[in-house]
């Protein structure tokens, strides 16, 4: 018996589209947060932290702590803050790609 | 170009949407500021675009109303606008933004801060180990993206938090590999009577807990997260037994996950208010540093409000009620009569406000829990800093956040000291003799989150920059 | 019984603390005395640049000597002799350029002047739009952010009293000084005001009045980026510093004016003045636009009416002193700290200082 259902199945998501990670093709659902289709995909390590080179990826979710920063057309976004949609070339702050 | 309106909002969760509504029923022109797309703060936090249907829950259906409210509303809600920095003028306040790209600014006669809270994680060996989120930051993934952290997850952490992600995360079909919270079951039996008052949230909870129970994962009580393990990503996560101060005892057992949900309560995000001028008080029952406020939201600055979790952790509840009471002080300082409707709300904040601040002690961090923290573990994340590295830092007479942050460059990465310049304080207090109402935050620098540069110039022709005039020679 | 010091320093920042370290090594015990922490107000917060090229003329000695005693502070406080360009975009501007680097130049500093081709084949990444430029090998710049940490080491090594977060309300004068602070009281023989922008106020504790004012600079930082630039970059006008550090953060200045006074506490960053700063940065280096701004923040630079330093007695009371509003007081503040401390040591400083009672409505080196 499960007190808290698994709902899952019961989620309709938007289509699946493919943008580029690192050249990398990766599928998401178009309009949902780039961190996220990332995170599914599993690329979760997206830069190189200063000094030590160790591998971050998202933490905080919701913008403040900057781990989860990559680059869209040469601008460093926070990619909890960005938004999956078709063709997006997305390249990720590690020292080597 | 620059926008005028009565009342600014900076913050669209439960408190300053309910400022921005009751100060608009007044008849003034109210702005609703926020980073996100749309309304709801964290807590209530919308569903994206990429999500078409979906089952609801008392969060999506509490943001779902107070939407629809802003909706019915003359509000001016606008989304996906940082404030970057806050000026007071002649007559009130501007505020300059960060919205699509450009820098627009705007004027507002009186303001209303409701920046709510941010998590803090008291820093163990591998918690920057990509996989490893914040257990508040998990719940902006369940709730705009119906997202999982990952396929097996341990959960860990203060408060009635943890339940709730491990909840959602069997809710959106995945594992719970185990549940360890530093809170024991003594702790939430002495919780009782103060719950006692919302049992609509008491039976959730037990439920959320019968639930971890009959499918079998494993709740360690009195247990934090010491060590993640794992290169790139994680794979193991070890913990230990607490002590009654939540020192770490015994050794330390393992669990294999590929993610971990890892937080320790929640922190009044002050940065908005001491920009504005707002001076700290210590309040550890409220979460730590709290802008010093009077009734209804008031503060020493006239035209400034201040209202919800970033004028002291009092939870959803509460800071509906409490943004109600800052917008309609708002309002009576811009002239509205709002005396009688004040009166009937303080009752039931007082009420809700008790109830949040039970949870609030459930979650904040005994002393112990800092000794999880070892020498070689990263403090400051930006800068990838370690404890032991702030340590001798102050041992060489930095004796202030500020001192800490000029010599070792500790918050003056990326995030601004948002995830460090807690455990940078209480490192200062307790080499100093302990005493953590001594050693307030840094002070605050605009711009309050990054800002490209591209965006600041804006489109300009070179003859037109006002260039002063030269030093003598 | 409560001890008696030779000298209160109000001040720890670096002139406060290189006067400090100057009079100690000459045989006196010292207490240095800071509202906040030491090196944290104009010392702690400005830019950095060390370049002659924005140093006042009748200053350029005293600057060159600062350049030394930096150069030997070396690591420690993150110096870097890089070299530096000041940059001219209009014909007016190369005009001006002209002529203020040419007298600069004859005050003895090494500037030259250089074609738009050379600055370009150094530095590529600045903007195709320079029509004259000047350069200075003496140039570079220091983390003034350390100031605190290295003076108070310096301190601490030498073994002189200092007490951070611990303003003076009240001095009296009897037999030396008395000086009141939350910590208890402080006495001493002798007294040097060396705290910048609030001298004024500080000043008139001992009831003399010192027309004391203060500018308020602008600085920005932004994330680490690619390298862009690798020496001090700066402007014909002298509204432009921009820097590279070696962890990749672009550093940028110019004496942008923010808001508030000294004895409101704290400056504000006007977005007015910080957005045309920026502007201006991202015109001589194109590549700035993809950058994030991560701080800005505001110093108060002191000085009085005709911008030369005060360095010398109190005016009117006997064995006080008064150090600060030095213009370029980041480059020259450590070299004058120490002449500061000569002079009280009663011995002849190696080049004059500068008399606080003169009239500062005339024309005075």
């Amino acid at each position: 018996m499960r007190l808290t259902p698994d709902q899952s199945g019961l989620i309709r998501r938007a289509e699946k589209v493919t943008f580029t990670f690192d050249g990398a093709s990766v599928a998401g659902h178009a309009g949902e947060s780039l961190a996220v289709a990332l995170l599914r995909a599993g690329h979760l390590h997206l830069r190189d932290a200063p000094e030590d080179g160790a591998p971050r990826g998202a933490f905080c979710c919701m913008g403040l702590c900057q781990e989860c920063v990559v680059r869209i057309g040469g601008q460093v976004v926070e990619s909890c803050r960005s938004v999956v949609a078709s063709g997006l070339a997305v390249t990720s702050l590690k020292e080597q790609q | 170009m620059t926008e005028m309106c009565d009342i600014a909002v900076i913050g669209a969760g439960p408190a300053g949407a309910n400022a921005a509504l009751v100060a608009s029923r007044h008849g003034l022109t109210v702005t609703l500021l926020d980073e996100q797309p749309k309304p709801g703060g964290q807590v209530w936090r919308a569903k994206s675009a990429a999500i078409l249907d979906a089952p609801s829950t008392p969060e999506s259906v509490a943001g779902g109303q107070l939407r629809q409210h802003l909706q019915n509303s003359a509000v001016t809600h606008l989304g996906d606008s940082r404030v970057w920095q806050i000026e007071q003028s002649a007559d009130g306040w501007v505020l300059h933004l960060l919205r699509h790209g450009q820098v627009p600014s705007l004027r507002a006669r009186a303001l209303v801060i409701a920046t709510g809270a941010r998590e803090f994680v008291q820093p163990v060996p591998g918690w920057t180990t990509p996989g490893v989120l914040g257990l508040a930051g998990a719940t902006a993934l369940f709730k705009q993206e119906l997202a999982l952290p990952g396929k097996r997850t341990v959960v860990s952490g203060t408060g009635p938090l943890v339940f709730f992600v491990a909840a959602e995360i069997r809710r959106l079909g995945g594992e719970v590999a185990a549940v360890i919270t530093p809170n024991s079951r003594g702790d939430w039996l002495r919780a009782l009577p103060a719950m006692a008052r919302r049992p609509d949230l008491l039976m959730r909870g037990a439920r959320w807990v019968a639930d971890l129970m009959l499918a079998g994962v494993p709740v360690h009580w009195r247990h934090a997260v010491s060590e993640v393990e794992g290169n790139n990503n994680v794979k193991t996560v070890r913990f230990r037994k607490l002590g009654a101060d939540w020192s770490p005892k015994a050794e330390a057992r393992s669990v294999e996950a590929d993610s971990l949900c890892l937080g320790n309560g929640l922190i009044p995000a002050v940065e908005t208010a001491q920009l504005a001028g707002l001076a700290l008080e210590h309040r550890p029952a409220l979460g730590g540093w709290v802008p010093k406020r009077g009734a209804d939201g008031e503060t020493a600055v006239p035209g400034l409000f201040l209202c919800g979790d970033g004028a002291g952790i009092r939870g959803a509840a509460s800071a509906e009620i409490d943004g109600q009471l800052a917008g309609l002080g708002a309002a009576q300082h811009l002239g509205a009569e709002t005396a009688a409707e004040r009166a009937r709300l303080r009752p039931s904040y007082t009420r809700a406000a008790r109830f949040g601040m039970a949870m609030t002690a459930l979650s904040i961090p005994r002393k112990g829990l800092a000794k999880l923290t070892r020498d070689d573990t990263i403090v400051c994340r930006c800068e990838s800093l370690t404890y032991g590295a702030i340590a001798a830092e102050i041992a060489g007479g930095a004796a202030s956040t500020n001192a800490v942050k000029s010599g070792l460059r500790a918050g003056m990465g990326a995030c601004g000291g948002k995830f460090c310049q807690s455990t940078v304080a209480r490192m200062i207090a307790q080499a100093e003799g302990g005493n953590e109402a001594d050693v307030p935050p840094p002070t605050a620098r605009p711009p309050l989150r990054p800002v490209p540069v591209a965006a600041l110039a804006g489109d300009f022709d070179y003859s037109d920059l006002p260039i002063p005039k030269p030093a003598p020679l | 019984m409560t001890q008696i010091y030779d000298i209160a320093i109000v001040g720890g920042g670096i002139m406060g603390c290189a006067a400090a370290l100057r009079l100690s090594a000459g045989g006196m015990a010292p207490v240095v005395l800071d509202q906040g922490d030491l090196g944290q107000g104009a010392s702690g917060v400005n830019a950095g640049t060390l370049s002659l090229q924005i140093k006042r003329v009748e200053l350029m000695p005293y600057a060159l000597k600062g350049h030394h005693e930096w150069e030997r502070m070396g690591d420690a406080v993150g110096f870097h002799k890089t070299g530096g360009y000041t940059l001219a975009f209009t014909a007016r501007e190369a005009e001006l350029l002209h002529e203020r680097q040419t007298l600069k130049a004859e005050a003895g500093a090494p500037i030259t002047f250089v074609s738009p081709q050379e600055v370009h084949k150094a530095e590529p990444n600045l903007a195709q739009k320079v029509v004259a430029a000047s350069y200075c090998p003496e140039d570079g710049y220091a983390n003034s952010s350390l100031t605190g940490q290295y003076y108070r080491g310096q301190l601490r090594d030498q073994g002189i009293a200092y007490r951070e977060r611990c303003p003076v309300t009240a001095i009296e004068q009897g037999d030396g000084f008395t000086l009141t602070t939350p910590n208890g009281p402080i006495r001493a023989r002798r007294l040097l005001l060396a705290a910048g922008a609030w001298l004024n106020p500080v000043a008139a504790l001992m009831g003399v009045d010192l027309p004391v004012q203060a500018r308020i600079n602008t600085v920005s930082v932004t994330e680490r980026m690619p390298p862009l630039i690798s020496t001090v970059i700066g402007h014909a006008t002298g509204l432009l510093t921009m820097k590279q550090k070696p962890n990749g953060t672009v550093l940028v200045g110019g004496g942008w004016q923010g808001r508030g006074t000294p004895q409101e506490g704290r400056g504000q960053v006007s977005a007015a003045s910080v957005m045309p700063n920026l502007a201006l940065a991202q015109y001589a280096l194109p590549a700035l636009a993809k950058a994030r701004v991560l701080r800005s923040w505001t110093g108060f630079e002191a000085n009085v009416p005709d911008f030369y330093p005060l360095a010398g007695a109190l005016p009117g009371v006997k064995d006080a002193f008064v150090l600060g509003c030095v213009r370029g007081g980041y480059t020259i503040g450590p070299y004058i700290g120490g002449l500061m401390g000569d002079f009280i040591l009663g011995r002849e400083p190696e080049l004059p200082l500068f008399d606080p009672a003169r009239n500062f409505n005339e024309e005075t080196a």
